[in-house]
């Protein structure tokens, strides 16, 4: 078992690639804000294995600093986008995605 | 300025005065302002027998002459036509004073009489305003020292008789004949004009003097055919206001005016203006211009007369006996008997108006009956009118012992003379003319004594139908009794028969001369001597070069100064006629004084002048004969009835009624000139309507398709622009509107979509 023995990179990149995937399938498709926030939250972290990967095979520990700033983002980015979904909830009485599209007019 | 040139400014604006207080202040006025008229006439009379007291009886000077002028309009250097300055002046010389007195004794006589046959009239006053201002522009014609300001005052007198013709203006007929006198002689003024604009283009001056002194000097630069028709075409004007063949037609029908009017203006001086103007511009006039003149006088002179002796109407034969005068005085014009001409004018002024104020006394006393033939008897009735209307009538009859003999005698010896020294042939034309004019004269002059005042009076025997009375009528004539038989005829009062009296009184003899068989002898013609041409004949032309101009200028300034010198022999030579048709030409040659007291350099007029002497005793002889002819013919067919006039008139009835229907000078005209202006008129209408407004509806028509045309543009390309710009970006975002929806995953999905497209994009360009 070459592969399990020897993981490099393109594990770690075919990892953060299907997580990617993932979130933004479920940011695609998804009606419930919240879970559309969910996916946003996959995307980040694939976003942060990427960082991460690339930071262990070149050596350097920007990769690392990097992934913390981003984690430090999503909590701040997690708060916000709550806090304007409640606002939306108030306001439709809803956090159906799809019935919000007053933006249109 | 001459104490007597203030005196004619004087005597030139009281009538005007007179015009300007009646014309707008005779309502005001007690009795509607008549005594200022006389008044004033009387003042400028009185003015204007000071001046000729002076000037013709103590200066006694032939060649008597004072004049001033002042620049009226200076134009300066009018380009194309060169220096142009308009000036007024007056010229008083002997002829001007014995016009003064006459025009103004005759005007203070006809605003006296006037007074009378106007009374109860409803424009009584504006009457005397209109004589006033008439008699003013007579006076500046008189005066005048110039071309321009003598064509004013005559354009002036020409409307003062419009105004005067047409006083009765409710009358068609007067309007009508106030309209024809004005048209006539403006037809006559355009020629005048047109003369008057020759010499000016030669010499650059309107003055009779300075056009003369040109002339004698010889500085007419083009040919004497245009001297000849500048002439003829200052004659023209005196055609139309004298009244001469062809123009003649007006004055006739200018009677319609009130019978003082015709008197003062139709008879006596307006009508003589032309003749005076003639007179005036006499020295200019070329010997083929003269002979013209002296034809149209004789045509005229005869065929007046030839239609007075069948006319009806009392003022409608001394109208044509008016006509016939005049052209009298044009023919001695035309044959260089001036001295005459003058002299006839001046006694005719006089007898013809005694003559047309008697027939105001007569109608005036018939209830305005102006028609002879309903007339008669009124010898006994008026015996004052009778007596002086009878002088006036031998005196327009030549009869001698009177003043119209002395005056035509004179004119018929020029017309012999003249005739005798052009040569014979065609020339024997004009005396003949004359002489069988003055028989004719003689003739009609009787028939209307004697149907007038002779007989039984035969108002009864006037058809009831016939209306033809009152052709003088004014609306509220306050005469009770206006259809009464004739038994109620009256004489006249006071102020219209002592202007009877006075020009009866003039129409005397011993007025004018002291030899009732020659005028010649009388201070008249000596104090108007014959002016010595400035353009010469054709044989005189060889003198004129080889003499000095100045000499020649000179001479005609100085010319009447032998006159004086030579008049203790004229008696001499009418002692002795026999002797005198001895002497030959050589003899006046040799500066031996002819008849007339008078020597011309021009062989022409020197020739004429001698002959005229001559025939003197000729013509008398003819003339008196011709007058007896006359007189007697009318007293066989009137009085003795030896001859029936209305059968003879039957048997010649073609002549007869070419006579009374005047020639048919109007029918002619009516055919010819007016028939002819409508005919022009209906084509240039026809023109007007079709070409004129063709062009006028084409061109809107055009204007309206171009609009319609820019218009369709406007709404179809202009406006479709605009509205497929809208259009088109109304559709586009409508489409494009649908890519917005609003919806959050749809963006991310095209965000996707549109990251994976450029991805697709980029690895293709890395795979080729």
């Amino acid at each position: 078992m070459e592969i399990l023995t020897n993981i490099g990179i393109n594990h770690y990149l075919t990892i953060s690639a299907l997580l990617f995937g993932f979130g933004l399938f479920a940011v695609m498709t998804r009606k419930n804000a919240i879970v559309i926030l969910m996916g946003v939250e996959l995307i980040l972290n694939a976003a942060n294995i990427n960082f991460l990967a690339f930071s262990k095979f070149n050596g350097g520990m920007e990769g690392v600093m990097f992934s913390l700033f981003v984690i430090v983002l999503a909590a701040a980015e997690a708060a916000i986008a709550l806090a304007i979904v409640i606002n939306i909830f108030k306001l439709f009485k809803s956090v159906d995605v799809s019935t919000i599209d007053t933006m249109k007019e | 300025m001459h104490s007597l040139i203030q005196l004619s400014i004087a005597v030139l604006l009281l009538p005007l005065l007179s015009f300007v207080i009646l014309i707008f202040f005779n309502k005001r006025l007690p009795r509607r302002g008549d005594f200022v008229g006389v008044g004033i006439l009387g003042a400028t009379f009185a003015l204007s027998f000071y001046i000729f007291w002076s000037v013709v009886v103590q200066a006694y000077d032939p060649s008597f002459r004072i004049a001033w002028d002042f620049t009226w309009i200076d134009f300066g250097n009018v380009p194309g036509v060169g220096p142009l300055q308009i000036k007024m002046g007056i010229v008083i010389d002997n002829l001007t004073a014995i016009m003064l007195a006459m025009v103004t004794l005759i005007s203070f006589l006809v605003h006296l009489y006037s007074t009378g046959y106007m009374a109860g009239d409803p424009r009584y006053g504006r009457f005397f305003a209109y004589l006033g201002i008439f008699t003013f522009s007579m006076l500046g014609i008189v005066l005048s020292d110039n071309l321009f300001s003598i064509y004013i005052f005559w354009e002036l007198v020409g409307l003062s008789s419009y105004l005067l013709i047409g006083f009765y203006f409710e009358k068609d007929s007067a309007a009508d004949a106030q309209k024809k006198a004005f048209l006539a002689n403006r037809v006559g003024d355009i020629g005048m004009w047109l003369g008057i604009l020759i010499l000016y283009s030669q010499f650059h001056t309107f003055n009779y003097q300075e056009i003369f002194r040109n002339l004698a000097d010889g500085k007419f630069d083009m040919s004497e055919a245009w001297l000849t028709a500048a002439g003829i075409l200052l004659f023209m004007g005196c055609v139309g206001k004298s009244a001469q063949f062809p123009l003649h037609v007006w004055l006739p029908d200018a009677m319609e005016g009130p019978t003082p009017v015709s008197a003062l203006i139709h008879a006596a001086t307006m009508v003589a203006a032309g003749v005076y103007f003639v007179a005036r511009i006499f020295v200019l006039l070329t010997a083929d211009a003269l002979h013209v003149i002296a034809f149209i006088g004789a045509i005229t002179a005869f065929m007046a007369a030839t239609i007075a002796i069948t006319q009806h109407d009392i003022k409608r034969v001394l109208a044509y006996s008016t006509v016939s005068q005049l052209g009298y005085m044009v023919l001695g014009l035309g044959v260089g008997a001036y001295s005459a001409a003058l002299f006839h004018l001046v006694t005719h002024a006089f007898f013809k108006a005694c003559l047309f104020l008697g027939s105001g006394a007569i109608i005036h006393a018939m209830h305005h009956e102006q028609d002879m033939r309903w007339m008669g008897g009124l010898k006994k009735h008026m015996p004052w009118t009778f007596a002086t209307f009878t002088i006036a009538t031998l005196a327009l009859a030549g009869l001698p012992l009177t003043s119209g003999f002395m005056s035509k005698d004179a004119i018929l010896a020029g017309a012999i003379g003249f005739a005798n020294a052009e040569g014979g042939g065609i020339y024997y034309l004009i005396p003949f003319l004359g002489f069988f004019s003055a028989m004719l004269t003689a003739f009609y002059m009787g028939r209307q004594i004697w149907l007038v005042f002779f007989g039984e009076s035969r108002t009864h025997l006037k058809p009831a139908d016939d209306h033809h009375h009152g052709h003088d009528a004014h609306g509220s004539h306050g005469h009770d009794g206006h259809h009464e038989e004739a038994h109620g005829v009256h004489e006249v009062a006071w102020n219209m028969r002592a202007p009877l009296v006075v020009l009866a009184a003039l129409s005397i003899f011993a007025v004018y001369s002291p030899d009732p068989l020659d005028g010649a002898k009388g201070w008249f013609m000596k104090m108007i001597p014959t002016p010595e041409t400035v353009v010469g004949s054709a044989s005189g032309e060889t003198e004129h070069q080889t003499s000095s101009a100045n000499q020649n200028a000179a001479h005609l300034l100085a010319e009447a100064v032998p006159a004086g010198a030579h008049r203790a022999e004229t008696d001499a030579h009418h002692e002795g006629v026999a002797s005198e048709t001895l002497h030959g030409d050589d003899a006046h040659a040799s500066g031996h004084g002819d008849g007339h007291g008078h020597e011309f350099a021009d062989p022409r007029q020197a020739a004429i002048a001698h002959d005229a002497h001559e025939a003197h005793n000729l013509a008398i002889v003819i003339s008196s004969v011709m007058v007896v002819l006359g007189i007697s013919l009318a007293l066989i067919v009137y009085v003795f009835r030896v001859i029936d006039p209305d059968r003879t008139a039957q048997v010649i009835r073609p002549l007869y009624l070419f006579s009374f229907n005047k020639w048919y000078w109007d029918e002619i005209y009516q055919a010819t000139f007016i028939k002819g202006s409508i005919v022009i008129s209906k084509v240039l209408s026809w023109f007007d309507a079709n070409v004129v407004d063709g062009l006028v509806n084409g061109a809107g028509a055009l204007t309206r398709r171009v609009g319609f045309a820019t218009g369709g543009f406007d709404k179809y390309v202009v406006d479709g622009a605009v509205n497929f710009t809208a259009f088109f970006f109304n559709t586009s975002g409508a489409v494009l509107k649908k890519l917005q929806t609003g919806k959050v995953q749809t963006y991310v999905v095209l965000l996707m979509l549109a990251v994976m497209g450029y991805f697709i994009y980029y690895f293709t360009q890395l795979i080729y």
